[in-house]
């Protein structure tokens, strides 16, 4: 289910970000920053508070004016071509008035439909809506009220209000907060499938280290500059976590995952380990640089890579070790 | 298109005074027979209609305290008036289109928090106007027309502008009432889903500045926010839906403008129809807080 989409038929969006740079006054948020998110991947970004992960997400948005270059391809446009992409955008949290009368399928058909809600909904757009709550399997909430819904709920509907944008590129802050480790880790499967359905790309912006290791294909190491870029497994080492995070984090432990995370569905792991650990060494590769803060060692960081040939994801069962 | 409009009532005035004349027929009332109770009816008619709607938007988006800032700029667009020997009325009108979009071009770029630009330019127009008619004397008559307003001394001529408003501002809420919503809700939200934010931002501030001057020359500059704010407040607490609560606050808007009218034009009443207005608007908001708080929402 989770294969690795195929690079031939892979679509979506390729972002590359070239020498991004924000600066607010004198505190300069992104130094030169970048990177590339890979068509069809769903990248991660992580890093400390601070590290600028939500500002370079809002770059990408134009949000906010940055000095660089952030470029659009995709697979029709391989010659280079840049293009605008389609962005669905899931917002951390969405502040709004909570006391508005407004229900799930009105806040789902306001941007489609011109003639005025006060007229109700067109019948085609209610059917598309209710298909699009079907995939994020919030059908039973089209009359509740958009302000009476948990923070689960309304991440999904927001969800499926962006993939009403039919994304090239689907961008989400902090997918995973707000709510449980359950409901973040539910949130992420769905995802993932839905992901793998539509075929778009999928950035993420991310503090939390298990929705990385289990949901990405590709991770963004950023701390004010790229620290690190590649395939989880290789970049979300220890020490590249101790680089960037100062102090090391470790990975979150398997008995907090649901069913004690005996079917891990990893984009990594594919059920098993230690192929994939094969497979993905060889396609991926890792670039680890030196951080202004983290100074890591790029000779250690290289033999720590090529010795971790476990599954850092918590999956268990199928890696050598838990842990180097 | 309010000079269009200046031009067409000098060619149909006599059907506009046939319409006012089926007034009395429509209310069979003793004080419906005289012609500034006709001309003030129309008049509320149509500008209750364009409060509540626009209502709706100031009470979702929280910008009542904006539509205060344009109406407080009234008063320095009387004193312009005074200055220049100008119409105070078209004075009123420039200026609040002009502090209004002000407002929404410097919160679009500034870092400052939205109530902190309007309280900036709220205090300078109220500075600006109080420094120019503490010169002047004699100007008792519009200021007096400024704060309590003047809906039964409206002429044709206004009647006409505010029929050419009416299908704008109509026209307008028709076209974009979704995806003002979608802005009301988070405009980087519906800018990165490809609604033109900047466009409906600017036409939404232009149009409220027009109606909150109208209705200042209406109601008066201290009851101008609530004839946007407390029909759609109590169209919040009666609906469920963002469709429903449009009606909802046009049809309390529209009853509580008539009924106001009709009353404050009683020989036993004798009281300022703006007043009068909002004060039936208030009794439908308590009727909407009791029906809110019985259906048990009060607290969400």
């Amino acid at each position: 289910m989770t294969q690795v989409v195929d690079e031939k038929v892979k679509s979506g969006a390729t972002v590359t970000f070239e020498d991004v740079t924000v600066a607010y006054g004198d505190n300069t948020v992104l130094d030169h920053v970048s990177a590339t998110v890979p068509a069809g991947s769903a990248t991660a970004i992580v890093g400390p508070n601070g590290a600028g992960k939500t500002t370079l997400l809002l770059s990408l948005l134009g949000e906010v004016s940055y000095q660089g270059k952030i470029l659009f391809r995709n697979s029709q446009t391989e010659n280079g071509a840049v293009y605008k992409p389609r962005i669905g955008y899931v917002p951390q949290r969405l502040s709004f008035d909570r006391g508005m009368p407004l229900t799930v399928l009105e806040f789902m058909v306001m941007g489609w439909q011109r003639m005025p809600l006060w007229f109700g909904v067109h019948a085609e757009f209610r059917e598309r809506a209710m298909e699009l709550l079907g995939f994020v399997k919030a059908e039973q909430l089209e009359t509740r009220r958009l302000g009476a819904l948990s923070g689960g709920e309304l991440q999904r509907v927001l969800l499926a209000l962006a993939l009403g944008q039919e994304p090239d590129l689907l961008v989400l802050d902090e997918p995973a907060a707000g709510v449980d480790i359950r409901g973040g880790f539910l949130f992420c499967e769905l995802l993932e499938k839905i992901r793998q359905t539509k075929r778009f790309t999928q950035l993420m912006v991310s503090h939390d280290l298990a929705t990385v290791t289990h949901h990405a294909t590709h991770v963004i190491c950023l701390n004010r500059n790229v620290a690190a870029e590649g395939h989880p497994k290789q970049v979300l080492t220890n020490e590249t976590l101790t680089a960037i995070f100062g102090l090391h984090m470790g990975l979150i432990d398997r008995r907090a995952m649901p069913e004690g995370g005996t079917t891990c569905t990893a984009s990594c792991c594919n059920g098993d380990c230690r192929e994939c650990d094969q497979s993905e060494g060889r396609r991926s590769s890792v670039r680890l640089r030196a951080g202004g803060s983290g100074m890591l060692q790029s000779e250690k960081a290289e033999s720590g890579s090529e010795e971790n040939g476990a599954c850092d994801c918590g999956c268990g069962g199928h890696g050598k070790g838990d842990d180097a | 298109m309010i000079a269009v409009a200046a031009d067409m009532e000098r060619e149909t005035m006599p059907d506009l005074m046939d319409l006012l004349s089926l007034l009395p027929k429509i209310i069979p009332m003793e004080c419906m027979e005289s012609g500034f109770v006709q001309r003030a009816l129309f008049g509320l008619v149509l500008l209750a209609p364009m409060a509540a709607c626009m209502g709706v938007q100031v009470v979702n988006f929280r910008m009542a305290f904006f539509a205060d800032a344009i109406s407080h700029s009234a008063f320095a667009g009387v004193a312009i008036g005074l200055l220049f020997a100008a119409n105070p009325h078209w004075t009123m009108l420039v200026l609040g289109l002009l502090v209004g979009l002000s407002i929404m071009a410097v919160q679009r770029r500034s870092s400052l928090s939205s109530d902190t630009v309007i309280g900036v330019f709220f205090s300078a127009v109220i500075a600006f106007g109080l420094t120019v008619v503490s010169h002047y004397k004699n100007v008792a008559r519009d200021v007096n027309q400024f704060l309590y307003g003047g809906i039964t001394t409206i002429d044709t001529t206004e009647l006409w502008e505010l029929m050419a408003l009416f299908v704008v501002l109509m026209a307008f809420q028709v076209w974009g009432y979704n995806r003002m919503l979608y802005i009301g809700m988070n405009p980087s939200l519906a800018q990165v889903h490809r609604v033109r934010v900047a466009i409906y931002q600017y036409l939404y501030a232009a149009l409220l500045a027009l109606v909150v001057i109208f209705s200042v020359w209406a109601v008066g500059v201290l009851l101008v926010t609530a004839m946007l704010i407390v029909p759609a407040a109590s169209a919040r607490n009666f609906s469920r839906t963002a469709g429903g609560m449009v009606w909802w606050a046009m049809a309390i808007s529209v009853f509580s403008a008539v009924a106001g009218l009709l009353i404050s034009t009683q020989p036993w009443a004798d009281t300022a129809t703006g007043a009068t207005v909002i004060l039936i608007a208030f009794l439908c908001f308590l009727i909407s807080a009791g029906v809110a708080y019985l259906r048990g929402d009060s607290s969400r």
